[in-house]
């Protein structure tokens, strides 16, 4: 396990000096500059250059490149160039609510997913199989903000239960904190439900074909016995790299649930920088995010482990 | 003359709504004190610090908090501030009378030496972005305590109008000194504004509160609190006006104007803007360093249709770059209507009878992409092929300062004085500035220089219509629209009084 462990994060190396290397070089052929953005409504040539000279903004590429990460080696990841404020801070404000959010919208889907998944695959070819593929389809092809308008239009503005829009932190005002939550998590939750329930049912009819299933029957085990005790576990497999891509995909790139609910997210703070060219916060999220995906990766790789023992590295 | 009567109506239709509606109707009731003004904007606040502030949103919680040492009324007239008399003694100096008795809400006196103070700190902070604003004042002198001399460099006629917005707002020294760069983040105590900074969460909201004792007793502030809270998407941030989460919205979008105005839970208002939105044409490069196939592109371009219908109505066609918001406005100057026959003559002109083939750069926008696509048709009909070639913000920018285009959309904000709509845009200046086109005309330019000299309004009323005409010539840029910019209440809210600069003062406003 330890030697699993070492052998992935010497792996994360060239992976994240790739990312970065591939961010800066893209960033940087766009065109656009992040002083002729923030100033958009200044034409005063003597100011901007003085500001691109103290940002470093006047040297070469490569050497930016090099200086940034000299910086990044120490553990500074820089300033962010709209607001002046540290990229960290910036991202660590953000990733507070993305976290809450992803967490939130993966404990509907697997609410939602599970029992459809199971029922499906255990009652195949029923009513409440066609029911639960149908709505897994819905949830597939339904657009994210659409799905998000409809939730606001019946639970905000027509029955107003729900808050529209904005962030409340649910650690420091409970209840509020929730409520502003439950539409976007829902928004985010049942299209992940569709792809879970997809998953479950297909694994759990494989699953439920293998030999050791009708052991279990053989012996006497009940339905559920066998479901819950055997099937289930192993099952899990596909499930779980599902979750653990998404999760990924949850916290880095909900950008248009964070949009419309107006959530300061991760996903838009990244979205927003690139508009406005503001280089170090870029470059500063998307490590951070790179970082991100490789630990979900790395934790799914232990997970299997411990689901399947025949998956584990010795 | 047709449009110039609909354009009228549409003036006095709006004037009579906005008398209607019972945002304004302040005359019946008593105002109340209390409650929290709940505010939805498109976007947060960037920065409190006013002298380094270069966004839009930014001002819209400046007016409250800040004052300038002048103010402008609802025709754009300029009003006593923070000063409460004026006057040039010559043209190239202003002795501005400041109010006694104003006091920062840290409690520091507002007086000559705290002036003084405000306006070196604009001229000489590296980060200042009011450098460009303040650059034609040589000197500030403290004459008494409550008197100050600005000494100009040359006479310039626009100055007033620009002390009504950021660069003529006075912080409090003492926050400056003490706060530092913080006060980008924190203004608590560093205004003289009707209400006092609270509180920013970024990302979240950010708070302000009456200022009890604020100097100018007549009227407001009412409201204990506002609230402004970021809504990005325009349909949430309807949804919620509907709802009842917030009270106000800064901006609808053409298309939701008509159900809104429909929609009995909502108020909307007609803010005239100054904006001036339009195309810069590359003098610089073919095709359009050739006068006529500038103008084949103009008279083969229908405004009437575009304002009708891409902008609903929503705004006027534009005969140039000064707004029929503004007191410069000429509305005896026509816009260019589109005359085929014309185009067509003016192509055989420039050497292209066939037609030619050009690119345009805009923003990836649903509006003003949509608008370029009706040009596309429109300039068709004329046999002249547009490319649409659709970016994000920065990348117009860059292309614009790199006069890396042949024709691309440039839309401003417009400033209350007609200077600030022109001077920039127009006149010919080596590298980076806003004369994206490369328009080089001695003409345009002494005439631009004439306009800072004169002083009385009326002669600079004309020569800024004779500057219109000759744009219209030369066109640096193709005017198309000067948009309305309304804003909708719920109609809980009370007392707004429209500025066609588009900043929200929320003084006399109250929450029935």
């Amino acid at each position: 396990m330890g030697r699993l462990v070492l052998h992935r994060l010497a792996a994360t190396v060239p992976v994240l000096l790739l990312v970065t290397a591939g961010v800066f070089a893209l960033l940087h052929l766009t065109p656009g500059d992040p002083i002729d953005t923030m100033m958009a409504e200044s034409a005063d040539p003597a100011v901007k250059a003085h500001l691109r000279r103290e940002l470093g903004l006047d040297r070469p590429i490569p050497v930016q490149y090099l200086q940034w990460m000299a910086r990044v080696v120490r553990g500074d990841l820089g300033r962010s160039i709209r607001n002046g404020e540290p990229v960290i801070e910036n991202v660590s404000r953000r990733l507070r609510p993305s976290l809450q959010l992803a967490l939130l919208a993966m404990t509907v889907s697997l609410l939602v997913a599970f029992p459809l998944g199971i029922v499906s695959a255990v009652r195949r070819n029923t009513a409440a199989d066609r029911a639960g593929t149908t709505f897994a389809l819905f949830g597939i092809c339904m657009p994210n903000f659409l799905l998000a308008l409809l939730l606001i239009f019946v639970f905000g503005v027509t029955l107003r239960w729900l808050p529209i829009s904005g962030y409340v932190d649910p650690l420091e005002e409970g209840w509020d904190g929730l409520r502003s939550l439950v539409l976007p998590a829902c928004t985010l939750g049942l299209a992940l439900a569709a792809v879970i329930t997809r998953t479950l049912r297909s694994s759990l009819l494989e699953a439920l074909g293998e030999d050791y299933v009708r052991t279990a029957r053989a012996k006497g085990v009940s339905e559920w016995g066998v479901i819950g005790g055997h099937v289930l576990k192993n099952a899990m497999i596909p499930v779980v790299t599902v979750l653990g891509l998404q999760l990924g995909t949850l916290i880095g790139g909900a950008v248009i649930t964070e949009y419309v609910f107006a959530l300061p997210g991760v996903g838009r703070l990244v979205v927003d920088a690139v508009f406005a060219r503001d280089y170090p916060l870029v470059q500063g999220v998307i490590l951070l995010i790179a970082v991100g995906f490789i630990a979900c990766n790395l934790v799914v790789d232990l997970l299997y482990g411990w689901l399947d023992p025949r998956i584990r590295i010795r | 003359m047709t449009s110039d009567v609909t354009r009228r109506t549409f003036l006095q239709l709006s004037a009579a709504a906005l008398a209607a509606t019972p945002a304004l109707a302040q005359t019946a009731v008593t105002p109340k004190k209390g409650g929290t003004l709940r505010v939805g904007f498109y976007v947060e606040a960037v920065t409190m610090d006013p002298h380094l502030s270069g966004s839009k949103v930014d001002r819209q919680v400046y007016h409250n908090v800040y004052e300038p040492l002048l103010t402008l009324d609802t025709k754009l007239n300029v009003k006593p501030g923070l000063a409460e008399s004026w006057t040039q003694p010559d043209p190239k100096t202003l002795v501005l009378k400041l109010r006694r008795g104003v006091r920062f809400h840290d409690g520091t006196a507002f007086d000559a030496e705290a002036a003084k103070f405000n306006f070196n700190r604009m001229k000489t902070e590296p980060k200042s972005l009011r450098k460009g604003e303040v650059a034609n004042i040589d000197s500030v002198d403290v004459v008494d305590a409550a008197t100050i001399k600005i000494n100009l460099k040359r006479p310039d006629a626009s100055l007033l109008a620009t002390l009504t917005d950021r660069a003529g707002m006075m912080v409090s020294p003492k926050v400056v000194a003490e706060r530092g760069a913080g006060l980008e983040r924190d203004a608590r105590g560093a205004g003289t504004g009707p209400f006092e900074f609270v509180e920013w969460v970024r990302d979240s909201h950010l708070v302000i509160k009456r200022n009890d004792s604020y100097w100018n007793k007549q009227g407001g502030p009412y409201l204990d609190r506002v609230r402004y809270r970021p809504i990005p998407d325009d349909v949430v941030k309807l949804q919620s006006l509907q709802a009842g989460e917030i009270d106000v919205m800064d901006y609808v979008l053409p298309r939701d104007v008509a159900p809104m105005k429909a929609d009995k839970r909502l108020v909307v208002v007609d803010v005239p803007s100054l904006a001036a939105f339009g195309y810069q044409l590359n003098h610089t490069r073919p095709p359009f360093n050739v006068k006529a196939l500038r103008q084949a592109v103009a008279y083969a371009v229908d405004l009437d249709q575009i304002v009708k219908g891409v902008w609903l109505n929503v705004g006027y066609p534009s005969n140039g770059p000064i707004s029929p918001a503004s007191w410069a406005y000429d509305r005896a100057i026509p816009h260019i209507k589109r005359d085929l026959g014309k185009a067509k003559a003016k192509l055989l002109e420039g050497g292209q009878p066939g037609g030619f083939t050009f690119t345009v750069i805009t923003q990836n926008i649903p509006i003003t992409a949509q608008e370029t696509e009706v040009i596309q048709a429109q300039l068709a009909e004329a046999g002249i092929t547009m490319k649409i070639q659709l970016v994000d913000s920065s990348t117009l920018i860059a292309s614009g300062n790199a006069k890396n285009f042949e024709m691309i959309s440039f839309q401003w904000s417009g400033r209350p004085d007609p200077d600030g709509n022109t001077y920039q845009f127009f006149k010919t200046t080596p590298g980076t500035s806003f004369n994206w086109s490369g328009l080089s005309s001695e003409k345009v330019d002494a005439l631009l220089e004439r306009t800072r000299e004169v002083s009385n309004q009326a002669e600079r009323r004309k020569l800024y219509g004779e500057l219109t005409r000759l744009l219209q010539d030369e066109l640096p840029m193709l005017f198309i629209v000067h948009p309305i910019e309304p804003k909708a209440f719920s109609p809980r809210v009370q007392g707004y009084d429209p500025i066609p600069d588009g900043m929200m003062r929320f003084k006399d406003v109250w929450l029935r």
